[in-house]
């Protein structure tokens, strides 16, 4: 116990700093209904704040931390609250989309102001040690711990004694509650959104020091409060705190264990991802209920017609085809959109046609690109053949994926994705197997096509043979089945259907895409490495795809060339680096637009059926809560329309 | 599939005729601390429409969730056709036999009208087998095909049939509902308040369906439904749910004199 005593501390000093984060992004969770995946960003944003005001702009520290954590988060939450209520009526996706896209904004923003290597940040703090138990542990540490304890105390007195506090809690307990019980809930989810955006700025600026000034690591590291959150089973508070504690220790505890085994030693910074993985794959699932789950996408009527899109098609191969003449030189850039475009494909069929989330896909990809170096070059398969079986190697791994999707949807779905998209890029990418000892693997193009042009028709011919086999599989019985299963998986397996059966398939197929599409994309750039397949690059994929998501089959080519060509069109380097924060703030536009759409949907035929209480009727496992203010409400005696229908009984006995 | 067995508590409720349907024994089911449905048993057997009634809030979609395996009942058995399916997921109760409606409509929002019936039978054909989901042969297209004609004109969806049926009125939409399951040849049909949101004809139209469904092909209807009048016009028995527990069971005039459904339905009034 002695011998681990050095490691407690330095858990419980980092992981209440986690827990504090944690506890936020709960907060706001439960009572908005929306998962902000930007709660880190706005870490960052408080952190860099400090820097600009302390160190930029020469205030005291003291002022520049007032601003920064205590004055700037108002207004943040307050914006927040506000774009969050648009998306209350939105399917999960959207609202994934729309936090991903405000994450994507901030995090591209400050690399574009800042730059992307990591600033040293202010030490205001003393950074003496004392002895603890006969271990030194900085002041600067114990303080951080110690604010994040008294700010996690100071609100669960607030939460248990004050009258705001209160309402909180039972939103918190029961969110389909809040509108029946006569609380003025903007007001109470303006609190939590306060509460929750304090938390995380304080959380930067504790963090900052320790880590350096970096948009995306800070982004990241507070990407550990969703392990924490996870341990909560993201409703519980206090267990949400003590999960962050957990993960501080765990954290601390496996360094320990590692040290000396090089295989494992990515495994410490990825506790939180594996607490998180475990907590989704092992709880059972009516213990994760979302709140607002079951929203259903509004009907959107095509853009074109069908004729005027097959026209469409054909005259964009066309241009495709001639392509090689009219661009010259910037051929290369136009060959990587290709490989887009079927990256974009993939995605497309799992989120766009069947509802499905997975923000692993850069994983997936990254896979195929590795197998196909090791079988191509290593092994020295023929070229098609390793093309093939990258594929076939990723369809398993997107099977994987595709587990948690048997026990969770939406929000839990994609939270565990990104966990496993976060493993594979914490544990996987580093090793020497995946990308090689220099962590790159040369990768070669078939025989007789090693022109960029002649590779070029190559590509056109995977990606239009990629576009025809999703545009096939959308006709078909499986299409029908898929379109289903994102309007209604219940429904669907009311009817007898397999959902599961269903869902493994997709993500398969889709896995099969992006693993060729992976293999294509290390033939193209004659490498495969880890670096364009970060698992933030999934989600940069997502709100790209999202972005052009109105355009339907058409989303995919637009997409890439968006995201791929575009750029290199830019006359500054300035304009390349503010182009990820247009599509962040483009995705997340997009989704409050759909979420818009999709509530005055629902509302109207809410509203044509004149029922008083959407939360009434749910299916599924979600529908607890629903089926106790149910009751509640109709015990309560407030339903005036039933008591027409013993009137009407007597009516028909006459 | 008529063959019938007796389950552990089954025996002493051997009274009833034929169990050749839904079968639900000492049903419970618990949310947290609340009991939403108390011990109730109930048939609703092939060839007769059952109802169930009572006040919002006494577990009729409760039991019918339960009923239909999108909730685990914290203790009591379902039986399919004497098949204990209290294990059994939604999708294998579904393809033993058992289709319903939801009150909330839950259409595929973004499918045409032709495609949501035709999923009725389609999605039962596909099951849970990877490569019926994905291969078509022409015996089941034409199947299908034949049964979504029949189900379209069964509900006077004819001409709306390319319409997207997220676009489509309340009533209208019932219609669908009703026509995806018809479709899918079920035996017993869970629906929930098949008439909310039907215009007068368009109620008398849903009884008469249901009239020939029972007559043509001997299905089972267990019904939820608020509307009195079509619920006595139609039913041959009915259950009264209030507060989770069977307060009730009786023919419609039976129901009609009851002193104690009265009290259930005012006490829930004075409540």
């Amino acid at each position: 116990m002695g011998e681990l005593a050095p490691f407690l501390i330095i858990g419980v000093t980092s992981g209440s700093v986690y827990g504090l984060a944690a506890m936020g992004l709960v907060l706001t969770y439960k009572t908005s209904g929306v998962f902000n995946f930007a709660h880190g960003a706005i870490a960052a944003v408080a952190a860099f704040a400090f820097y600009e005001l302390h160190t930029v702009r020469g205030l005291p520290w003291p002022v520049a931390l007032l601003l920064a954590v205590v004055v700037l988060p108002p207004v943040v939450a307050v914006g927040l609250e506000r774009v969050t209520r648009g998306l209350a009526g939105g399917t999960v996706t959207t609202k994934i989309v729309a936090t991903v896209g405000l994450q994507l904004a901030i995090v591209s923003a400050l690399i574009a102001h800042y730059g992307g290597a990591g600033l040293s940040f202010p030490r205001f703090l003393p950074t003496e040690s004392v002895g603890i138990v006969g271990i030194n542990v900085g002041i600067d540490q114990l303080i951080s711990a110690g604010v994040a304890a008294a700010a996690a105390v100071a609100f669960f007195v607030f939460f248990r004694a004050s009258p705001t506090g209160t309402r909180m809690r039972a939103v918190v307990d029961n969110p389909e509650l809040l509108s029946l019980a006569g609380t003025n809930p903007v007001a109470v989810r303006r609190w939590a959104w306060l509460i929750g955006t304090w938390f995380a700025a304080i959380s930067g600026v504790l963090l900052a020091p320790q880590i350096g000034l970096d948009a995306l690591l800070l982004t990241l590291l507070v990407v550990q409060a969703y392990g924490a959150a996870a341990v909560g089973l993201f409703a519980s508070l206090p267990l949400t705190y003590a999960g962050g504690l957990l993960i501080g220790v765990l954290a601390a505890l496996a360094t320990n264990l590692v040290a000396g085994h090089q295989w494992l030693a990515q495994l410490p910074p990825a506790m939180p991802f594996v607490v998180l993985f475990v907590v989704l794959l092992l709880v059972p699932r009516h213990k994760l209920v979302e709140p607002g789950a079951h929203a259903s996408p509004a009907p959107v009527a095509p853009l074109v017609s069908p004729a005027t899109a097959r026209a469409l098609t054909v005259a964009a191969i066309a241009v495709a085809a001639v392509l090689p003449l009219l661009v010259g030189p910037r051929l290369p850039v136009y060959a990587s959109a290709l490989v887009f475009v079927l990256i974009f494909t993939s995605l497309h069929l799992l989120v766009r046609i069947s509802g499905q989330i997975s923000l692993a896909h850069a994983g997936l990809v990254a896979i195929g690109a590795a197998t196909f170096a090791h079988l191509a070059t290593g092994v020295g398969l023929p070229w098609l053949g390793a093309v093939a079986l990258a594929g076939l190697v990723v369809v398993p791994v997107g099977m994987i994926v595709a587990v948690p999707a048997i026990r969770l949807a939406g929000l839990f779905l994609a939270l565990a994705t990104f966990g496993f998209a976060l493993l594979l890029e914490k544990v996987a990418y580093p090793s020497d197997w995946v990308f090689g000892a220099q962590g790159t693997l040369p990768a070669t193009r078939p025989a007789g096509f090693d022109s960029d042009v002649a590779f070029y028709y190559v590509l056109l011919a995977f990606t239009v043979a990629g576009l025809g086999l999703v545009a096939l599989i959308t006709r078909s019985r499986l299409g029908r089945l898929l379109r289903a299963l994102a309007d209604s998986p219940t429904t669907l397996s009311t009817l007898g259907l397999g959902i599961n059966v269903t869902r493994i398939t997709v993500f398969g197929l889709s896995a099969l895409i992006a693993g060729v599409a992976g293999a294509l994309h290390a033939a193209q750039s004659h490498a495969a490495s880890a670096t364009p397949f970060s698992a933030l690059q999934s989600l940069t994929w997502l709100a790209v795809l999202v972005l052009f998501g109105p355009a339907r089959g058409a989303a995919p080519v637009l997409a890439a060339l968006f995201l791929v060509v575009a750029p290199t069109y830019g006359t500054s380097d300035a304009l390349t680096d503010w182009m990820p924060v247009v599509f962040g703030l483009g995705a997340l536009l997009v989704a409050v637009h759909e979420a818009g759409r999709a509530q005055r949907h629902a509302g109207g035929s809410t509203a044509q059926q004149g029922e008083p209480s959407r939360a009434a009727e749910r299916i599924g496992a979600g529908s607890a809560a629903a089926e106790r203010a149910e009751r509640a409400v109709s015990r309560a005696g407030d339903r005036p329309g039933y008591r027409i229908s013993i009137g009407t009984a007597r009516e028909g006995g006459r | 599939m008529t063959h019938r067995v007796d389950t552990e508590h089954g025996a002493d409720a051997a009274a009833a005729a034929d169990t050749s349907g839904l079968r639900a024994t000492e049903l419970t089911v618990r949310f947290g601390g609340n009991t939403a449905v108390s011990g109730i048993s109930f048939t609703a057997p092939r060839g007769r429409v059952t109802g169930l009634i009572g006040p919002n809030g006494a577990g009729k979609t409760t039991t019918f969730n339960a009923c239909s395996g999108l909730l685990a009942p914290s203790a009591g058995r379902v039986a399919l056709f004497g098949e204990d399916v209290t294990a059994r997921g939604p999708a294998r109760r579904a393809r033993l036999g058992l289709g319903r409606t939801f009150q909330r409509m839950e259409l595929f929002d973004t499918l045409t009208v032709e495609e949501n019936v035709a999923l009725g039978r389609e999605a039962r054909l596909a099951g849970s087998h990877p490569l019926r989901q994905v291969v078509n042969p022409p015996a089941q297209r034409k199947a299908v095909r034949a049964a979504t004609e029949d189900a379209l004109e069964l509900c006077m969806l004819g001409q709306q049939r390319r319409a997207i049926a997220g676009s489509l009125s309340t009533g209208q939409r019932r219609l669908v509902d009703l026509a995806r399951v018809l479709a899918g040849g079920f035996s017993v049909l869970l629906l929930d308040e098949p008439s909310s949101g039907l215009d007068t004809a368009e109620t008398r139209r849903f009884g008469e369906i249901i009239g020939r469904v029972v007559a043509e092909h001997g299905s089972g209807v267990l019904l939820v439904e608020h509307d009195m009048a079509l619920v006595m016009d139609i039913c041959e028995h009915i259950h009264v749910l209030d507060f989770g527990e069977l307060v009730f069971a009786g023919t419609p005039s039976e129901v009609r004199s009851s002193e104690t459904v009265r009290a259930a339905y005012l006490g829930s009034e004075a409540g």
